[in-house]
This record gives C-alpha cells, sequence and structure tokens, in this order.
C-alpha cells in the first residue's frame, strides 16, 4: 500500500536506524533529468509522519546544491544514542567528488551544511556504502577501478582495499559485509564482482559467471550469512539476481528470474533475511525470498520503472522506490487497503466544499461514491509470508489463580534446511507466589481455625506484636477465649481486682490508720452514747427543728428536703431510705444535682444504673474508664451495644489514636462489621499484609463471637464480605485456590462473592457445590446457531432454568473431559510421540568446516552466531536434579526414570519442593508443563534447581515442575504403614459414629479427607523416620485408647519437625485425637 | 512456531496458536494436559487467541496472518468454527474481547491500520463497526478497559443496565497508543493519543480495574520501552507516562496479573519478567527468570531459557 509520495527525481537515503524520528533525504539524481529538463539540484529532507493520513510527505528542509547526485547514503556516523537527528549525509557526486553532509545543520536551516568534500575520485562516484560495524569508514567506487575507503574521522586522505582490478572498468556497486567487518565487495557493469579483504589489503575471490551477460546493477550481502551475496544484473538478456555463495564460488546458488527486464536495484531487508526487493525495467518491484526464490509481494505500482530503491532502517514495513517518472514513493508491504486514505481525502474534500450545496445551485451534490473499481484494486494483500518482525516470538500472560503462562521459540537460523528442523516449543505454566509471608500467615490462621487453638495463636501474636495497639487488640481478642471475659478486659483496661483492692487497702490505711488509732477513744464517746441517756426532740423553729416535726408526722419528704436545703446530704439520703424507693430516688437526683464532685456523674451512673450517660457523655480521653465501667456493670443484653456506641464516638472523634482504640470496643462488643470498617479507616489496606492482619482478627473475633454469644456469625456484612472477597482474591493470586475457598463468606449472594466461588470452584477443577439457581452468578448467554437467544448487551433473565447452564453441569462432556479428576496416564504419551535422540543432537545444515576456522569466510554459523545460540552438535538435554536433590528418601524408581536424560516421558521432574499446604481437602498441584505441538517431540526436560525444603526461597516466581503423569495415578501406601491409615480412620469412623452435633461430624469429615495429605506423603515415601515412628506410636496409643499419650507424642511430634512438613495434617491428627478423647470412643 | 498461549476464565483449559495455522485447546486441570480441540480453519500463521467470558459459552476468537478472524464455539463438547470474519486487508494481529457486562464484543487490530469491532446481535449474527485508519502501517494490539461504571456497582439499581463507558486502547506502527471510546451514538472516537514510544508499540495491556479510581495501561515497544500510563481522574483524562524499563530488545508482550500488582513482559531476548510498584511507586523487578538459573536461592521458572 502506497502511504506517501513526492515529486522528485532523486536519490533517496533514508535516516539511520537509531533516528526517531524518520526521516528521507532526497538529493537531485544525475543521471535523471525530470520533465523540466532542469540542472537545478537540492538536496531536501522529509519527515516519514505516518499519524498523517494523507500522501504528502512532510518537507523538513531543503537544501539548494551546486552538485547533482549518483549516490546518497545516511551513516550513522557519530549519532548519539538519543537518537537526535545528526549522523551525515554522504553523497557521490557527478565529477569524482564525495561531499558529507550534517543533516542536522539542514534541518536546521544552516547555510553551512558541508562537512567535508573530496574530489579524489574519476567520474561518477556511484557506489557508496557505510561499514555497519565502524561507521566511520565509507566504501566509495567510481571509474578506472578505483575503490577507497574513507575514514571519516580522517577524510582528506582515503585509503584503497588492494591494486586495481585490471582492466579498469566502473564500480558500479559496493558493499561492507554484513557479518564480516573487513569485508568489502565491488562489482561492475562488465558482470563481476570482486570481493576484497582489508586485512590483507588484496582481492581474495573474484565471482563471474562468466556469462558476459550479467551487467550488475546491484549487489548486496546476505544479512546474516558472511558468504553469501546477491548481485542483480541489468541486462535484458539476462534479468536476474544471482545468489552466491562464496564457499561455493564456481557458479551461481541459486538464480532468481522474476524479471522480465533488466533489474535497476535491489536491497535486502536488515529485519528479514528472507525479503529482497527488486525492480527492474518490467516497470515490477517484487519483493523475493532469495533463499528460495519465491515471490512473495509484487508492489502495485505504476508502469514507470524505478531506478533505485531502499527499505527503511527503521520502520521494517517501510520502503522507497524513485521512478523515472520523477516521484519518490514510500510504500509499506504490510498490505492493507487505501480506502481509509481515500475517505480521508474524500472527507477533507467535502468539508473544503462544505454542505451538500455548494455553489448555491439549489441542487445538492450527488453524494459521492468511491469508485467502485477501487474495491478490487485497494485491497492489496500483504506478503505471501509473513515477515519475521511480526512473528511473535515469546510471550507470558496471566490467568486466574496466579499462573503465569510462557511461551519461547528457540531462535533458530532461518536458513534453507534449517526450517524443517522442527524445534520443540513448550509452552510453560508456572505458578507465580509473590506474597509468601501473607500465605504463610494465612495457612497459620486456617490451621489455628481448624485446630481451634485460637488462645494459643492470640499469645503468639500478643508476643510478635510491634506496637502497643497491635499488643491490646490480640490480648482483647485472646480474652473472648477465656474464662470470666469481662474481667480480664478489666484487666487489660488496667483493672484488675486484686490490684485495685491492695490499692483501697493502702488509701485506707494511709488516711485512715492514725486517726481511727487516736480517735477510738473519743469516737466512743462521742457516738455511742451511753444507753438510757435521754435526747432531746427539739421542735424550734430551726432545721433541726422542723426536720423533727417532719419526721414525726411521717413527712419523710419534707424532712428530706430540708436536709438537703441545710446541705445535710448524709441525714438526707438517709431519711429518703426509710422514705421508699420513690423518695430515695427523687433524693438521689437532687443529691446529685447539687453535688459537684469529679465522680459525681460516674456515681451517679453507678447508681442510676445510667450506662449509657456515662457512654455517651463522658470525655473520650476517658474512653478506658468507661468501657470499665460498661464491662463491670452492664447486662449480658446492653453491654454490645454500649461498646458499639463507645467505640462509634471514638471513631467520630478526630483524634487518629482514639479512632483506632474504636477497634477495641468493637472487639468488646463482638461486632465484626464495625471493627472492619474502623480498621479499613484505620490502616492502609491495600497490601496484602495489611488485609491480612484485619483477616486475622476478623476471623479469630467471628470465631470468638460464635462461641461466647453463640450469634449467627454466617450473616456477612457488605464491607466484610467485600473484604473477605479481595483476601479471597490475593489468595487464589498467589495460587491458593483451596483456601481462597475456605476464607470465601459462604451465606453471601453478593454477585461478586457468588462469582468468585463459582470461578474457584471450577479453576479447582470441580463441580459447584450446593449450586441452587439462586448462586448462579450470571446469566449464561447463548450463542445460538440460527435460533433466536438474548440480544448480546442485556442481561435479560433467561426464562427457562434449563437454558442457565454450567459447562460441566448439563451439556455432556466433551470427550476431554471424560478424564475428569483422572488423568489416562497415557495421555501425554499418545499425544507427544516421542523419538528419544531426535531432539538432542541437532547438526547443523550446512556442511562442517574442514579448515580451522578463523577465515571470515568460515560458515556463518561458526563465527557469526553468538556462542550462546550456538547448539552443540553433541548436545544433551540436562538432567532434571530435582527429586534425587530434594527427595533423598523418594522412591528410587522415580529418580531413575528422571536420571535417565532421553527418557520418553519428558513430563518428569516431580514437584521438587512439598506441596503448599492447602486446607480444604484439595491437593493442589502448581503445574508446569511443557506443550508440545502434534508431531513434535516433547521438549526435552529442563535443568531444575530449586530450593530444598525450608531454604530460602526468593520471594517471587514458586516454580512447581509438573508432575509426571504416572505419579498422578496414586501409588498404594507400604504395607508396614498401612496400619497408620486404617488406624486413622477406623478411629474417625468411630468418632463419627458416636458424635452427636453437626459440627463435630463436620469436623470429623473433613479431618478425614485432609488426612490424605498424610497419605500421600506416605506413597511418597517422604517423611522423616522420626515422624513416620511418632506416627506409629500415636497409632499404637490409638490402638490402647490411650488418647491423651497420643497427644503427648503428637505434640512432641511437632515441636521437633520441620513445620512445613507436617503441617499438611498434623493439625488435622490433633483435632481427630481430641475429639476421640473427648467422645471416650 | 506458537504465537499466543491464554488460558480461560478458570484456568483450567489452554489455548495456543501457532505459525503451523492450527489453534490447540488443551484441558490442564491438575498439571496433567489433554488435547480437547486442533482447530483448522486458518490460512496463515495464528497471531492470537482470546476467550470470551464463560457466561457466554466456550468461546474462542482467534486472528491469523490470513487477515481473517475466527470466533470458535463448543457446541456438546465439540469445537466448531461460528463465525468468520473477513473484514480485514491484512493480517490482523491482535483480539481482544469487552469486559463481559458490555455483552459480546470483540475488538480486531490489523495491519492494514483499521480496528474492528464485533457485536454479537442474536441469532448468529455479528455487527461489524470499524475503525479506519486507526495506526498507519498497522495495529499491533488492541485491550480493552474494564468495565467501570461512575459510582459503586452494588448500589446499582437492580435490573437496569449499568450506564457503562466502552473504552478500549490499540497501539501500532505510527508509534502511538491511542484510547477509544464509543459515543453515545454508537460510534467509536479518538479520545486519546498517547505518545512516548519511539518506535512499533507491540503490545497495550489495560489493568484490570481493583476497585481504585486510577486507570492504568502498560504499552511496551519495538524501543526496548515499557511504560506505565496512568491516569487519576478519568474525567480529566491525563494520561502521564512512567518508564518502568528500557530492555535491550524489542518487548513484545505485557500481561497484567488478575489482581493487577504484578505486570510480566516478555521480550525478544526470550526472557520474561515480573515487575511490581514499591511502596514509593517505582517499579522494580521481581523476578528475572534468566537471573535466577542454576542458583539454589532465587526460584525461578525453569526452563524458560533454551540458551545453552
Amino acid at each position: 500500500m502506497k502511504l506517501k509520495e513526492v515529486d522528485r527525481t532523486a536519490m533517496q537515503a533514508w535516516s539511520p536506524a537509531q533516528n526517531h524520528p524518520i526521516y528521507l533525504a532526497t538529493g537531485t539524481s544525475a543521471q535523471q533529468l525530470d520533465a523540466t529538463f532542469s540542472t537545478n539540484a537540492s538536496l531536501e529532507i522529509f519527515e516519514l509522519d505516518l499519524s498523517d493520513p494523507s500522501l504528502d510527505m512532510k518537507s523538513c528542509a531543503t537544501f539548494s546544491s551546486s552538485h547533482r547526485y549518483h549516490n546518497l547514503i545516511w551513516g550513522p556516523y557519530k549519532m548519539d544514542s538519543k537518537g537526535n537527528v545528526s549522523g551525515v549525509l554522504i553523497a557521490g557526486g557527478e565529477n569524482g567528488n564525495i561531499i558529507l553532509y550534517d543533516p542536522s545543520k539542514i534541518i536546521a536551516g544552516d547555510k553551512e551544511v558541508v562537512i567535508a568534500q573530496n574530489d579524489k575520485h574519476t567520474g561518477p562516484v556511484r557506489a557508496l556504502d557505510v561499514n555497519i560495524f565502524q561507521t566511520n569508514l565509507v566504501a566509495s567506487g567510481a571509474n578506472e577501478s578505483e575503490i577507497y575507503i574513507w575514514d571519516l574521522n580522517n577524510f582528506a586522505t582515503p585509503m584503497t582495499p588492494g591494486a586495481k582490478t585490471q582492466p579498469p572498468e566502473d564500480i558500479s556497486c559496493i558493499a561492507w559485509n554484513r557479518q564480516v567487518q573487513h569485508i568489502l565487495a565491488s562489482a561492475s557493469p562488465s558482470g563481476r564482482a570482486t570481493v576484497w579483504d582489508l586485512r590483507k589489503n588484496e582481492p581474495i575471490i573474484k565471482v563471474s559467471d562468466h556469462s558476459n551477460r550479467m551487467h550488475c546493477s546491484g549487489l548486496a550481502w546476505h544479512p546474516d550469512v558472511a558468504t553469501q551475496m546477491v548481485l542483480a544484473s541489468e541486462d535484458d538478456r539476462l534479468p536476474v539476481v544471482q545468489m552466491w555463495d562464496l564457499r561455493f564460488a564456481s557458479s551461481p546458488l541459486r538464480v532468481l528470474e522474476n524479471h522480465a527486464r533488466g533489474i535497476l536495484a535491489i536491497a535486502w531487508s536488515m529485519a528479514d533475511p528472507e525479503l529482497l526487493l527488486s525492480c527492474g525495467k518490467d516497470a515490477k518491484i517484487l519483493c523475493s525470498n532469495p533463499n528460495t526464490g519465491e515471490v512473495l509481494y509484487e508492489l502495485p505500482t505504476n508502469t514507470q520503472w524505478c531506478f533505485d530503491i531502499q527499505w527503511c532502517p527503521r520502520n521494517p514495513a517501510v520502503l522507497s522506490a524513485a521512478s523515472f517518472d520523477g516521484r519518490i514513493s514510500v510504500y509499506s508491504i504490510m498490505g492493507g487497503s487505501a480506502d481509509g486514505l481515500r475517505q480521508k481525502q474524500v472527507d477533507k474534500l467535502s468539508s473544503s466544499f462544505g454542505n451538500l450545496d455548494p455553489f448555491g445551485t439549489g441542487q445538492p451534490l450527488p453524494p459521492l461514491q468511491i469508485p467502485q473499481q477501487t474495491a478490487q484494486h485497494s485491497i492489496v494483500l500483504p506478503l505471501k509470508k509473513p515477515p519475521k518482525w511480526i512473528r511473535r516470538p515469546v510471550g507470558a500472560s496471566f490467568s486466574f489463580g496466579g499462573k503465569l503462562v510462557t511461551f519461547e521459540n528457540v531462535r533458530m537460523q532461518s536458513q534453507q534446511g534449517a526450517e524443517q528442523q522442527q524445534q520443540p516449543r513448550p509452552v510453560f505454566i508456572s505458578q507465580v507466589v509473590t506474597e509468601k509471608e501473607f500465605l504463610s500467615r494465612s495457612d497459620q490462621l486456617q490451621q489455628v481455625v481448624q485446630s481451634q487453638g485460637f488462645v494459643s495463636y492470640c499469645q503468639k501474636k500478643i508476643d510478635a506484636s510491634q506496637t502497643e495497639f497491635e499488643k491490646n487488640v490480640w490480648s482483647f481478642l485472646k480474652v473472648n477465649f477465656e474464662d470470666d471475659s469481662r474481667g480480664k478486659y478489666l484487666e487489660l483496661l488496667g483493672y484488675r481486682k486484686e490490684d485495685l483492692g491492695k490499692k483501697i487497702a493502702l488509701a485506707l490505711n494511709k488516711v485512715d490508720e492514725p486517726d481511727v488509732c487516736i480517735k477510738e477513744g473519743k469516737q466512743e464517746s462521742e457516738f455511742l452514747p451511753p444507753a438510757g441517756r435521754t435526747f432531746n426532740i427539739s421542735v424550734s423553729g430551726d432545721i433541726d427543728g422542723l426536720i423533727t416535726q417532719a419526721l414525726l408526722t411521717g413527712n419523710f419528704e419534707s424532712a428530706v428536703d430540708l436536709c438537703l436545703h441545710d446541705n445535710r446530704m448524709a441525714d438526707a439520703i438517709i431519711l429518703a431510705i426509710a422514705g421508699g424507693q420513690e423518695l430515695l430516688a427523687r433524693t438521689q437526683k437532687k443529691y446529685f444535682a447539687k453535688s459537684q464532685s469529679k465522680i459525681t456523674r460516674l456515681i451517679t451512673a453507678v447508681v442510676m444504673k445510667n450506662w449509657k450517660e456515662i457512654v455517651e457523655s463522658c470525655d473520650l480521653k476517658n474512653w478506658r474508664e468507661a468501657l470499665a465501667a460498661v464491662l463491670t456493670y452492664a447486662k449480658p443484653d446492653e453491654f454490645s451495644a454500649l461498646c458499639d456506641l463507645l467505640g462509634t464516638r471514638l471513631e467520630s472523634e478526630g483524634d487518629i489514636l482514639l479512632q483506632t482504640q474504636a477497634c477495641l470496643c468493637y472487639i468488646c462488643a463482638g461486632n465484626v462489621e464495625k471493627l472492619v470498617a474502623c480498621w479499613t479507616k484505620a490502616q492502609d489496606g491495600s497490601s496484602p499484609l495489611s488485609l491480612q492482619d484485619l483477616i486475622e482478627k476478623v476471623v479469630i473475633l467471628r470465631k470468638a463471637v460464635q462461641l461466647t454469644q453463640a450469634m449467627d456469625t454466617n450473616t456477612v456484612g457488605v464491607l466484610l464480605a467485600e473484604k473477605m472477597s479481595q483476601y479471597a482474591n490475593l489468595l487464589a493470586a498467589q495460587g491458593s485456590i483451596a483456601a481462597a475457598l475456605a476464607f470465601l463468606p459462604e451465606n453471601t449472594n453478593q454477585p461478586n462473592i457468588v462469582q468468585l466461588r463459582d470461578r474457584l470452584c471450577r479453576a479447582q477443577g470441580q463441580p459447584v457445590p450446593g449450586q441452587e439457581s439462586s448462586k448462579i452468578p450470571y446469566e449464561r448467554q447463548q450463542l445460538p446457531k440460527g435460533r433466536p437467544g438474548p440480544m448480546a448487551g442485556h442481561t435479560q433473565m433467561s426464562r427457562v432454568p434449563a437454558q442457565q447452564y454450567y459447562p460441566h453441569g448439563e451439556n455432556p462432556p466433551p470427550p476431554g473431559f471424560i478424564m475428569h479428576g483422572n488423568v489416562n496416564p497415557n495421555a501425554t504419551t499418545a499425544q507427544l510421540p516421542t523419538s528419544p535422540g531426535h531432539l538432542h543432537t541437532q547438526v547443523p545444515p550446512y556442511p562442517q568446516p574442514q579448515r580451522p576456522q578463523n577465515g571470515w569466510n568460515d560458515p556463518p554459523a561458526l563465527n557469526r552466531v553468538p556462542k550462546k545460540k550456538k547448539i552443540p552438535e553433541n548436545f544433551m538435554p540436562p538432567v532434571p536434579i530435582t527429586s534425587p536433590i530434594m527427595n533423598p528418601l523418594g522412591d528410587p524408581q522415580s529418580q531413575m526414570l528422571q536420571q535417565q536424560p532421553s527418557a520418553p516421558l519428558p513430563l518428569s521432574s516431580q514437584a521438587s519442593f512439598p506441596q503448599p499446604h492447602l486446607p480444604g481437602g484439595q491437593t493442589f498441584h502448581g503445574i508446569q508443563q511443557p506443550l508440545g505441538q502434534p508431531g513434535m517431540p516433547p521438549s526435552f526436560s529442563k535443568p531444575n534447581i530449586e530450593g530444598a525444603p525450608g531454604a530460602p526461597i526468593g520471594n517471587t516466581i514458586q516454580h512447581v515442575q509438573s508432575l509426571p503423569t504416572e505419579k498422578i495415578t496414586k501409588k498404594p501406601i507400604p504395607d508396614e504403614h498401612l496400619i497408620l491409615k486404617t488406624t486413622f480412620e477406623d478411629l474417625i469412623q468411630r468418632c463419627l459414629s458416636s458424635a452427636t452435633d453437626p459440627q463435630t461430624k463436620r469436623k470429623l469429615d473433613d479431618a478425614s479427607k485432609r488426612l490424605e495429605f498424610l497419605y500421600d506423603k506416605l506413597r511418597e515415601q517422604t517423611l522423616s523416620p522420626t515422624i513416620i515412628n511418632g506416627l506409629h506410636n500415636i497409632a499404637r496409643s490409638i490402638e490402647t485408647r490411650n488418647y491423651s499419650e497420643g497427644l503427648t507424642i503428637h505434640t512432641h511430634i511437632v515441636s521437633t519437625s520441620n513445620f512445613s512438613e507436617t503441617s499438611a495434617f498434623m493439625p488435622v491428627l490433633k483435632v481427630v485425637l481430641t475429639q476421640a478423647n473427648k467422645l471416650g470412643v | 512456531m506458537i504465537h499466543d498461549a491464554q488460558m480461560d476464565y478458570y484456568g483450567t483449559r489452554l489455548a495456543t496458536c501457532s505459525s503451523d495455522r492450527s489453534v490447540k485447546i488443551f484441558d490442564v486441570r491438575n498439571g496433567g494436559q489433554i488435547l480437547i480441540a486442533d482447530l483448522r480453519g486458518h490460512e496463515g500463521p495464528v497471531w492470537q487467541v482470546a476467550w470470551a467470558h464463560p457466561m457466554y459459552g466456550n468461546i474462542l476468537a482467534s486472528c491469523s496472518y490470513d487477515r481473517k478472524v475466527i470466533i470458535w464455539k463448543e457446541e456438546n463438547g465439540t469445537w466448531e468454527k461460528t463465525h468468520e470474519h473477513t473484514g480485514h486487508d491484512s493480517s490482523v494481529n491482535s483480539v481482544c474481547w469487552a469486559p463481559h457486562d458490555y455483552g459480546l464484543i470483540l475488538a480486531c487490530g490489523s495491519s492494514d491500520g483499521a480496528i474492528s469491532l464485533l457485536t454479537y446481535t442474536g441469532e448468529g449474527q455479528w455487527e461489524v463497526k470499524k475503525i479506519n485508519n486507526a495506526h498507519t502501517i498497522g495495529c499491533n494490539a488492541v485491550s480493552w478497559a474494564p468495565a467501570v461504571v461512575p459510582g459503586s456497582l452494588i448500589d446499582q439499581p437492580s435490573g437496569q443496565k449499568p450506564n457503562y463507558i466502552k473504552k478500549f486502547a490499540s497501539g501500532g506502527c505510527d508509534n502511538l497508543i491511542k484510547l477509544w471510546k464509543e459515543e453515545e451514538d454508537g460510534q467509536w472516537k479518538e479520545e486519546q493519543k498517547l505518545e512516548a514510544h519511539s518506535d512499533w508499540v507491540r503490545d497495550v495491556a489495560w489493568a484490570p480495574s481493583i476497585g481504585l479510581p486510577t486507570s492504568t495501561i502498560a504499552s511496551c515497544s519495538q524501543d526496548g520501552r515499557v511504560f506505565i500510563w496512568t491516569c487519576d481522574d478519568i474525567s480529566s483524562n491525563t494520561w502521564s507516562p512512567k518508564l518502568l524499563h528500557k530492555f535491550n530488545d524489542v518487548v513484545w508482550h505485557v500481561s497484567w496479573s488478575i489482581t493487577a500488582n504484578i505486570l510480566a513482559v516478555s521480550g525478544g531476548d526470550n526472557k520474561v519478567t515480573l515487575w511490581k510498584e514499591s511502596v514509593d511507586g517505582q517499579w522494580v523487578c521481581i523476578s528475572d527468570v534468566n537471573k535466577g538459573q542454576g542458583s539454589v536461592s532465587t526460584s525461578v521458572t525453569e526452563g524458560q531459557q533454551n540458551e545453552q
């Protein structure tokens, strides 16, 4: 497809690959006169702006030159890495002159743009090339067999590659080798090509087919293969491109006869060695594969000949061609349609002409129709073969469950013969684990929930707490699982009963003791008057008298009032007691109204039992005291509400410190939802670990609430549900699908959670449990064939429930799914026919060198291909060394299998570190599996060196080598350990039969499932002897019904063994033993 | 040569496509690998595959150098071609399904410079919208923005179709990343041009939404650069690029983890690296699969390298 065009009869040079943006320099051609026969010359620079849809090229600069050019190249000499415009334009002139221009100065509009000039040559300088290894070296060729090598650093004195060839002839082309920097080739219209070695300073080989018809118009080295080059002939009698290999220089390796008339120019793509452009006097521009001779593409051109053609070095799909009709056209070889372009032009036109009636004729213009013929013309097919640069060789994509699918394609030489050689193309599925700490903490949490060891868990957390607050939170949580939780809360708030008692005693002693001693005698005399002594009932008019009168008349109320009035509080209260409840209450009220002491309000609240008042109006600095009071006095039914209230007040306070304390109140209240809200507000909840912090607390608190308040904790608030599903998502993203499922709240219909649950279940390869219509996470949209269905984009309720579809539910499973959960061990072999040995010896597809390898023109692979790409002849695939290292006690048979380098099954390295403990009864296998294409040999096993169990492993990709398929079919448990299984299962059965409540039963059922982990380990014989012994001891104690002994042994094992080795089953075993002990079975 | 490998929504099936013109589907549950289907229909190398959301059934789209996009569907256990889109004039390089909330919509980017959008309208019919000349010389990648509605999803009155704003990003041979938005009249309009790369944009990946107001796009290019583009305020629509890294070779592919916190970058040097944003907003490489080879202390994806 044509992208741009410029009306110039000119030589052209693209800016070097480093340059951004892309420029095209044009210099007036010396050989072709344009239609005006003007002899003016200019050097112009255009920018290739692909975001501009028009065909025009943006001119950046024009420099009027006194020269016309036979050749023009743009070298990257002294170009900085940033790719600013620079480099050097090198022009070959008519009279033996070579001129160096500074393109940046041309663009800047400078007058002085010539860097240097030299006219040492004889005749027109037609041939120019820059050495790609040393960009300061330029080769030029002119008449009289003249070839000069110019050093741009020292431009005055050129070198020669050797003695001139005889007879003298014009040099029409010159080219540096693309692989070996000191090799140069030149060619002349006579048809001879000469290869020069600059180190030897002489021609080393001459290439000619002796037909005398090769009239060399083009010469190009193979971009990759050092010994190959092509020559193009301008002669109409022999319009060919010859491919030569200098190792067989007697005749061309291949002759491309695709042009009908002489070829004027060629260009070999540096981006894809299978693309060679040629243009000829048959007015064709062809793109062929010089390695096969096949024509891949014919550019749609007009009938004009092109005399120059160039690939754009930076944009591999772009090329430019200069034609004799005075036009330089820029094409894309990726095909495509010019409709867009045309449409744009049409749009532009119509916008220029305004609306439908531009000329005011009263007649609207007929709608513009793009002529029909464009339809067939404009669709330009792309290259027959996709160019190398669009073939994506590598990729890595994430998928659900933190799996990373990666594939890569071994870079191989695109050489004839090599293509047939099939390479293994594995696809790997790896588990990406980035949050190790998060996972292990989550794991612990789950175990705690399983084993109900909340107190010790909390204690551990308290001990590990970094901050006082954290410690408090965990202390509060712990209290929930202890007796006398309120008392313990008080202690935590600093009100230890014993301490207080002591303090009070101390206080009393201090104040009272001396007084008491001294006053004792006095008191007796004063306060205990001798009996029988009369007293005077005064009825005088003073207060005393009035009180007396009131009392005598039984008017307690007035008496109390009088006392109060006289500030005789004690009297008033005592009288009020006598006057009955009502009066007492009123008196108390009046007392409190009068009293101003600091603690009055507390006393008020205590006496009036008005805790709400305290909680609502206390100074929040005293939140501890308020909470303590609530803890001490509040009735169970109002306790939570009061704690809540206090928490809410704290939370709404501006003080951040107080806000966090609200969490403690919510813990006391057992209000999970509010705890979540408060915590989220106070903490940065975005990181996995801070979410873990929260979830730990929430889970523990929920358990506590379940235990202490017997509340239904299954109801999950919106916020909590969100957090929990976030948490589950994180777990899933780390590959812990089973754990994610376990933490996902159950009784909720929130769509995101239901969807996540569905996704998790399926990811595990299970059917979705308890599938009810209400739980279907999304409507199934049918994509029927010829059958009406719901419109896409409208989430309609499907009326027929049967259409609510689950892939594994109603539809008969596709053949592959019959394997559900039971992988056919032969599947791999069936699919991947193996041919041991085939892979491992890779003979280079070209002849091996017979001589020392220091010659530049040795076979390409040996001096050109970087070492790392080289495949030794006797290549042996590395032996996976996982199992022998990792599993010293492992099954020797499997090890042997794995050690055979060309074992027929390629997928043969076992997961090399302990399977992560994934609760929930699901064995989750991290997998990495090479998938082959059919007819493809299986990939050989790669070296696999993993961290030893417990060894520090980087916190990134946890790579789990695929389980060999035969491993999936379980091996039997060794006979000597079978007793363990029978004993444990028997015990669980016994427990089950005597357990009454469903919760216990569920626990036991789960335990039974989870003990599979143990049985798996027994099968694999991966447990250490101490653990095995210990397990046998437990089994024996079970047989003697001595469960407490069993528990002791259990504790011993756990404390002495590697956590990761036992964590999968030991907690469960403990649960079983505890239950058995409790049930006394 | 494999050109793409994608797992389905659940991570239980793997689809691969290759220059041998085939699309293959494997069941990879429980560490197994069972070839379920070998789909033939393309007449050139197949560049990409994309799974539709399972609510629409088991549907896979593939695109190829043969200028075709084929939509495959599993019906009663058999995979069959259900639709073939031949609206492009050159290699179709990228396919991407829109968020499932919008219905079945597939965006396809082609070397002819156009992007086409196929919308399933029921009864086996697909409506085609085409954005011509989206990227001169070719579009290399398309990636949809996650479905985000202004306001919370939970508060949406039930039954009412949320007012989604559909957007996607594309990258192409004009070195540009373009953001496209569906106008109210259903036409797609270029909303934004993101310019930072100095060579072909090889891939763009719009990060999944994790409930934050920030939108994030990763892009990679022939120039070896990977940029992370962020837009904090979708209404202002100002995007700022941050250079993740400049690699020494072309970077072909970028992929976000489901939780959008890890970016996998795969480059022409056959390296896959994983990147994560640190607390201070810098992107750090958390895994270089080359680096760890042979080392016990770093657990790596072994077998990634074939360099011997």
